[in-house]
């Protein structure tokens, strides 16, 4: 009884020091400490059109403070890597390189500001262009980003960007009836 | 005295009432010729009134970039918001929602690659597989947008014909214009039409206000061009220049006629006859052309300067205790010799042809005569006989300068040796030495268009008139096929023509005919798809998508400039409508032998279709007024040596006068090359301007001359060199103007003012040495 009252007692103050489950804002900052990082990653395309699912594989590139890499290696050859305002995709199979301003392809920049504002922790940068939803539980945290811009809506519903700690695990990117699941391994 | 100043009250009351009237006009319009071809006269239409004439080139810097793409987005965010501005550009160039629905709406109507055999199953294949593959790349939500309601890639096929070719990097939602210094550009269409000065002004005012707007930081400017606010500019810079000149040259003179004089009087007396002037010319071009040019008007009354010479000679050449009136009668036959002649000498004006340099001419000449009336008949009338106004003796040694015939044959023999060697000066083939535009302010338009990637529309096919709309876009796909041709030789690059953007009612109707029915299509996907994991339903959209289009009314210009102004924005200034009447114009790039262009044009065969290089044109009209100025300038100068021949009763006599006269243009060409002045019509206006000038000179000199006494002769000598000082005080100031062409007319009239005065001089006779005088004959 006196056992079961004093843990009753205690327990307000006990479920944060146990779980210590992070703000958004601890999160950001726990993320913008990692200046250079470097992931395998898997995909597994979902489209409505499509009778199966469409997967790939590669390699993601993070170097502080904006320069982002995603090179899918498997079943094509395609580099895309932002610096600063600037995309450059690569078609290395097909011998194909164009480069533009990020803002000129909005449907592009949706994606590639979800993972580059995460991954530099840029809280501000992610609220430009998403409503930023949060929620974290001890197995890690989850954010649902809603863009903001009525153009990319008709293309992009919602991206999920799921993680632990500093590590970046999930994007689940959802738009015209499908989903794009990336699964990213722990950086090496 | 009160007589003089009421006299002056009613002048500038009249001046005031006739300006309320008819105030000038400031358009530049009005001040362009009208075109002698078809060619020239659309093209000097379109210079004034085409959709060219309403863009704004704009440039902000001084700040640095972040800042600088932020004061352009609120600017061009302010420019929307204005309504005034039926575009504008800043670098966010994409369709909006409505803009891009529609046309994606039409793509099968407006995509070349709509025809029959690109909706079977073995061209449709490949396009399934392009799209399967991107899929699986990282474009493929943009891909799942379009891809499975437009496989055949139609509508991206389209925007980048629309849109695929700007030079300019964006950055932050602004465009950067290449270079080290950090600037951004902006374009915007007024909806003003041509250049209607007011439109434009307000034009320019709501661009301002949209930068101020946009909180500049201190060390931000806004740099703006364009054909509007040349036109706002140079009326600006004409009325400054003019104005400050004016007074500096009015406040040096004034000084220089009282200290001569020793009379305030004499101001108010020496003012008569040009007010008198400037009304009787501004009264004689508004009965002609119902209104005065701005810049006619400022030219005209620069002209004009010349005349306080009439009163100044009256005043000085007048002897001690003479009365005024008995003055101007004795002086009259000269006066009147070289009011005449020096409006006889304008003649190339008016007959030029161009309504600027008609209206100068015209104002100037009903001015000289009016002040040469003014002297003899008004002035005496408003002086007391009593009244004291004498010119102060001047004892300069100007003997030294007197009777130097060989010195002065020597001078010109130099002279023309320069003119022999050199070819004469440059002349001046660029119709933007017309243009009254600071020379920056046409660098600055050069440099923005070149940045922007729209250089100057140079080379171009005028497609019409036509009456409809159908029919010019027909015309204009005839053109562009055409013209494939002509690419293949090298004679251009490319072709902007107004069907690249909206194809005729006849070929969208063509196009509707090629597209199958839905049971075919739907057999052709079936049997493309095969072996693709695409679901039987994939492509539902694209096949309701066909069968809309089978049954769509043909888009047109209207429903264009309704709901897609991006496209509406790049094709209206392809076409140009007057009346009932429509044009097509189709810019050409990459011409490097405009001559041989217009050859092949030619024998293309299209009726209806002209060539126009700009440029080319221009130079063959100013060649044109060039040979009507000189041929008129030719017959002025037999008309002024008829008159002289016939005021001075001797040929002999006529060729002392004339000498200085033809001396003094022979001087002033020569110094003009040397200095690499490019000469203009407007150098040749004032070089007529300074004939005038010269034949006062002269004829007064040789009256002194003919007079018994050494007196009248000082008096003679004495009385020109004051006009020659005024004239210089004038001339000189606006030799300083920043406007080409008034720099233009005051460096030739100071030059020939002061070679005129010296070479009358030099073959002027010393006094004690008669046995010398030229033209004296035995």
């Amino acid at each position: 009884m006196s056992a079961i009252r004093r843990a009753l007692l205690l327990a307000p103050f006990a479920t944060p020091a146990l779980a210590a489950e992070p703000t958004l804002e601890q999160v950001m900052r726990d993320l913008a400490g990692v200046r250079e990082r470097c992931s395998r990653f898997t995909e597994e395309k979902v489209i409505p059109e499509l009778e199966t699912g469409q997967p790939n594989e590669g390699t993601l590139f993070w170097q502080a403070p904006d320069r982002l890499e995603k090179h899918t290696t498997w079943p094509i050859d395609e580099l895309v890597s932002v610096a600063g305002g600037r995309l450059t995709y690569e078609r290395r199979d097909r011998g194909v390189t164009r480069e533009f301003a990020l803002n000129e392809q909005p449907e592009m920049q949706v994606l590639v500001e979800a993972i580059r504002g995460t991954l530099a922790g840029d809280l501000a940068a992610l609220r430009r262009h998403y409503e930023v939803g949060f929620s974290a539980s001890p197995e890690g945290w989850r954010m649902v980003l809603t863009p903001r811009s009525l153009r990319v809506l008709g293309a992009v519903q919602r991206i999920v960007v799921t993680g632990q700690r500093t590590e970046l695990r999930g994007v689940d990117v959802e738009g015209g009836g499908g989903v794009n699941r990336m699964r990213i391994a722990p950086a090496e | 005295m009160t007589r003089l100043l009421l006299i002056l009250a009613v002048l500038a009351g009249l001046g005031g009432g006739l300006g309320w009237l008819a105030p000038p006009r400031a358009d530049l319009a009005e001040f362009l010729p009208p075109g002698r071809t078809p060619a020239s006269a659309f093209l000097l239409r379109e210079l004034q009134s085409g959709a060219a004439t309403t863009l704004l080139l704009a440039a902000i810097e001084g700040a640095p970039r972040a800042e600088l793409a932020r004061l352009s987005r609120e600017t061009a965010a302010g420019l929307r918001a204005s309504g005034r501005f039926g575009f504008v550009g800043d670098g966010t160039l994409q369709f909006g929602d409505a803009e891009q629905a529609l046309l994606f709406r039409y793509r099968y109507l407006l995509s070349p690659e709509t025809r029959p055999e690109a909706f079977t199953a073995a061209a449709l294949r490949p396009k399934l597989e392009a799209l399967l593959d991107g899929l699986r790349s990282a474009a493929s939500p943009l891909l799942a947008r379009y891809g499975f309601a437009d496989p055949t890639g139609a509508f991206l096929g389209l925007a980048v014909t629309w849109l695929g070719e700007s030079h300019v990097a964006t950055e932050d939602g602004a465009w950067f214009a290449p270079g080290e210094v950090p600037r951004v550009l902006l374009v915007a269409r007024g909806q003003g039409a041509g250049l209607d000065a007011e439109a434009q002004r307000l034009a320019i005012v709501a661009f301002h206000e949209a930068f101020a707007a946009a909180n500049p930081p201190a060390g931000a400017r806004l740099l703006l061009s364009g054909p509007g606010v040349f036109a706002a500019e140079a009326a600006a810079t004409i009325e400054r220049d003019v104005r400050r000149l004016t007074l500096l040259a009015t406040l040096l003179l004034a000084g220089f006629l009282v200290w001569r004089f020793r009379s305030l009087a004499v101001l108010a007396l020496v003012a008569v006859p040009p007010l008198a002037a400037m009304l009787a010319g501004y009264a004689a071009v508004v009965a002609l052309y119902g209104s005065v040019h701005a810049i006619a008007l400022g030219f005209g009354v620069t002209m004009l300067g010349v005349v306080v010479d009439y009163p100044i000679l009256l005043l000085t050449l007048r002897r001690p205790g003479e009365p005024l009136g008995t003055a101007a009668a004795r002086i009259w036959p000269t006066l009147r010799l070289s009011a005449v002649s020096a409006a006889a000498g304008l003649l190339a004006m008016v007959g030029s042809g161009l309504p600027g340099l008609v209206q100068t001419g015209l104002f100037a000449g009903a001015g000289l005569l009016t002040a040469a009336a003014t002297t003899r008949w008004l002035l005496p009338r408003l002086v007391p006989e009593e009244a004291r106004l004498l010119a102060r003796p001047m004892n300069l040694p100007l003997a030294a300068l007197c009777d130097r015939p060989v010195a002065a044959l020597a001078v010109l023999a130099a002279a023309a040796a320069v003119l022999l060697a050199t070819g004469g000066p440059d002349r001046q083939r660029d119709l933007a030495s017309l243009s009254p535009v600071p020379a920056a302010q046409q660098a600055l338009d050069a440099e923005l268009r070149s940045q922007l990637g729209a250089p100057d529309v140079r080379s171009l096919f005028v497609i019409g008139p036509l009456a409809t709309e159908g029919e010019m876009l027909q015309r204009a796909e005839a053109l562009g096929a055409a013209a494939q041709a002509l690419v293949a030789r090298g004679l251009l690059t490319g072709l902007d023509l107004p069907s690249r953007y909206l194809s005729s009612p006849a070929l969208q109707a063509s196009r509707q005919a090629a597209l199958p029915d839905e049971a075919a299509l739907t057999e052709a996907l079936r049997e493309a798809a095969a072996g693709l994991p695409f679901r039987p339903t994939a492509f539902a959209r694209f096949v309701a998508a066909v069968a809309e289009s089978r049954s769509l009314p043909p888009l047109d210009l209207a429903t264009l400039a309704a709901e897609a102004p991006t496209i509406a924005a790049r094709l209206s200034p392809l076409v140009s409508r007057h009346g009932n009447e429509i044009w097509g114009i189709a810019p050409a790039t990459g011409v490097t032998d405009p001559v041989a262009l217009e050859a092949a044009a030619a024998g293309l065969g299209l009726p209806g279709v002209l060539f126009l290089d700009v440029k080319l044109e221009l130079e063959r009209l100013l060649a044109a007024y060039g040979r009507a100025t000189l041929g008129w300038a030719l017959a002025g100068a037999a008309v002024v040596l008829g008159l002289l021949v016939l005021g001075l009763g001797r040929f002999g006599r006529t060729l002392a006068v004339a000498a200085p006269i033809g001396g003094a243009v022979l001087i002033t060409l020569a110094v003009l090359t040397l200095l690499g002045e490019a000469l203009s019509l407007f150098h040749l206006a004032a070089l007529l301007l300074l004939a005038g000038l010269a034949i006062d000179y002269a004829l007064f000199l040789a009256a002194g001359r003919e007079a018994p006494g050494k007196a009248t002769e000082d008096a003679n000598l004495g009385a020109v060199l004051t006009c020659a000082v005024s004239t210089l005080l004038t001339f000189g100031m606006l030799s300083l103007s920043e406007t080409p062409v008034l720099h233009g007319i005051g460096l030739t009239v100071t030059i020939g003012v002061a070679a005129a005065f010296l070479l009358a001089c030099a073959f002027s006779p010393a006094r004690h040495a008669p046995h010398h005088f030229l033209g004296r004959g035995a």
